[in-house]
């Protein structure tokens, strides 16, 4: 970063677009990491309401969905921190992405099998009312963070990461 | 002696000191200004392990803890499996239907369900028209952090060892508190007194010690893996009614009419 700001004239065409899109990935890892940290963070505490979440969805056998619903809230919580500070932020965003992406494909599949739950996104989960569903909202925002995923992968120099002071 | 170098290397021309600046800045940039990418992946991903699996085995704990006292028998009358037979003396009449509701004691939409159809419910299992199970859940203590459903669900099967299960349901049920908020061993002995617990010192200490707790985690786990996946469910023989198709059920005419054609 500051090599960089130190070489290149401000007025270099690359260089401008090199550093905007250094901040605008900044941003993008803030959104994809804080919300991933969010939805972790209120997931922990509640076990038995993890379990149920993804149970819910009926889509892997009952035993390994609870083992799922028990793993998630800290992979999330671990991915989330590690975008937020920019570290192996190519990685990180790539395992974010396959996250939200297994999370639409989940959603979509409770939709078109007519279950009502509620998508356990940021805790709670399980059966809801018919009329009380959410599906193409939660699918709409899971995709807005794919899309952030997808601009680290692409572009993962982002500004104030941990990422420039490795070797 | 000790200053000679330095006047020296003052009197150095430009393009060595340069260089030397340099050559430092590089040693600098490659030993001691950032860290090692392979080992702080190594560091990362090993950190990331122990935070997912010590998760795992923390969360899987703190659920097991919740079991509260050493008694892990179910109240006489229920299964772990099937739940609490409510009417338990009527004969059946041939080709009744099971019915079996599971219920939250924490769950609004439950008690909606019981003002509308408890009664109804409960007239068709006095008839023997169903054999009627209860089959408690208590998922809201974990999903809402307040200690309700639990010790509601303690009152209520301390209540069924003197009999009163019924008429504690029934009391727990209209007079239910707020989703979310905690009760006190008051709060329960309230229901306790409306329902006519006999005995209301032995229910008191049935009730405090959690002596159903174990199985109450138990019955919520088994009606998971029954597919439940919220309350109120009911279930008639083999089939479940929940949220859409619980709704045609949703008045004592509809649901009476499911019960007969359940009835074979």
């Amino acid at each position: 970063m500051s090599t960089h700001e130190l070489t290149q004239t401000p007025t270099s065409d690359t260089a401008r677009r090199e550093r905007l899109l250094g901040w605008i990935g900044l941003l993008a890892r803030l959104v994809l990491g804080g919300v991933l940290i969010a939805a972790g963070a209120l997931k922990v505490g509640h076990p038995v309401t993890s379990k149920m979440a993804v149970q819910a969805y009926q889509i892997f056998p009952y035993e390994l969905a609870g083992w799922i619903g028990l793993a998630l809230p800290f992979a999330e919580i671990v991915l989330g921190t590690l975008l937020v500070l920019g570290l192996f932020t190519r990685v990180s965003a790539a395992l974010a992405t396959g996250l939200m992406i297994l999370f639409v494909l989940g959603i979509a599949s409770a939709w078109a099998r007519g279950l009502n739950i509620d998508c356990g996104c940021f805790g709670g989960g399980g059966q809801i009312g018919a009329g009380q569903t959410a599906y193409p909202q939660e699918i709409a925002r899971d995709l807005a963070l794919v899309a952030c995923g997808a601009l680290l992968i692409r572009h993962p120099r982002t500004a104030l990461a941990l990422d420039s002071r490795l070797v | 002696m000790a200053k000679k170098p330095n006047t020296n290397r003052t009197d150095r021309p430009a393009s060595a000191t340069d260089r030397q600046a340099k050559i430092q800045a590089a040693q600098k940039a490659t030993s001691t200004g950032g860290a090692n990418k392979i080992t702080i992946a190594g560091v990362v991903v090993i950190l990331a392990i122990i935070a997912v699996v010590g998760g795992v085995i923390w969360s899987q704990k703190s659920a097991e803890d919740a079991v509260g006292s050493g008694n892990t028998s179910p109240p006489a009358g229920a299964t772990v499996a099937e739940g609490y037979r409510s009417f338990a003396d009527v004969t059946l009449k041939p080709g009744a239907p099971t019915v079996t509701v599971f219920e939250d004691f924490q769950c609004p939409a439950c008690r909606d369900l019981e003002a509308i159809l408890g009664t109804t419910i409960a007239d068709l299992a006095e008839s023997g028209d169903i054999k009627l199970n209860y089959h408690v859940m208590n998922f809201l203590d974990d999903a809402t952090g307040a200690k309700q459903s639990t010790p509601v669900a303690n009152g209520a099967f301390c209540a069924a060892d003197q009999g009163k299960w019924q008429e504690f349901h029934d009391a727990a049920f209209s007079g239910q508190y707020t989703e979310g908020t905690s009760v006190t061993q008051e709060q329960v002995a309230a229901f306790a007194k409306t329902a006519g617990v006999p005995d209301l010192s032995a229910w008191e200490a049935c009730t405090s010690a959690g002596k159903y707790t174990a199985y109450i985690n138990d019955s919520n786990e088994s009606a998971g893996k029954l597919g439940v996946t919220g309350t109120p469910t009911i279930r008639i023989n083999d089939q479940m009614y929940s949220g859409q198709t619980l709704a045609p059920l949703g008045t004592p005419e509809g649901f009476t009419k499911a019960v007969q054609d359940a009835t074979k």
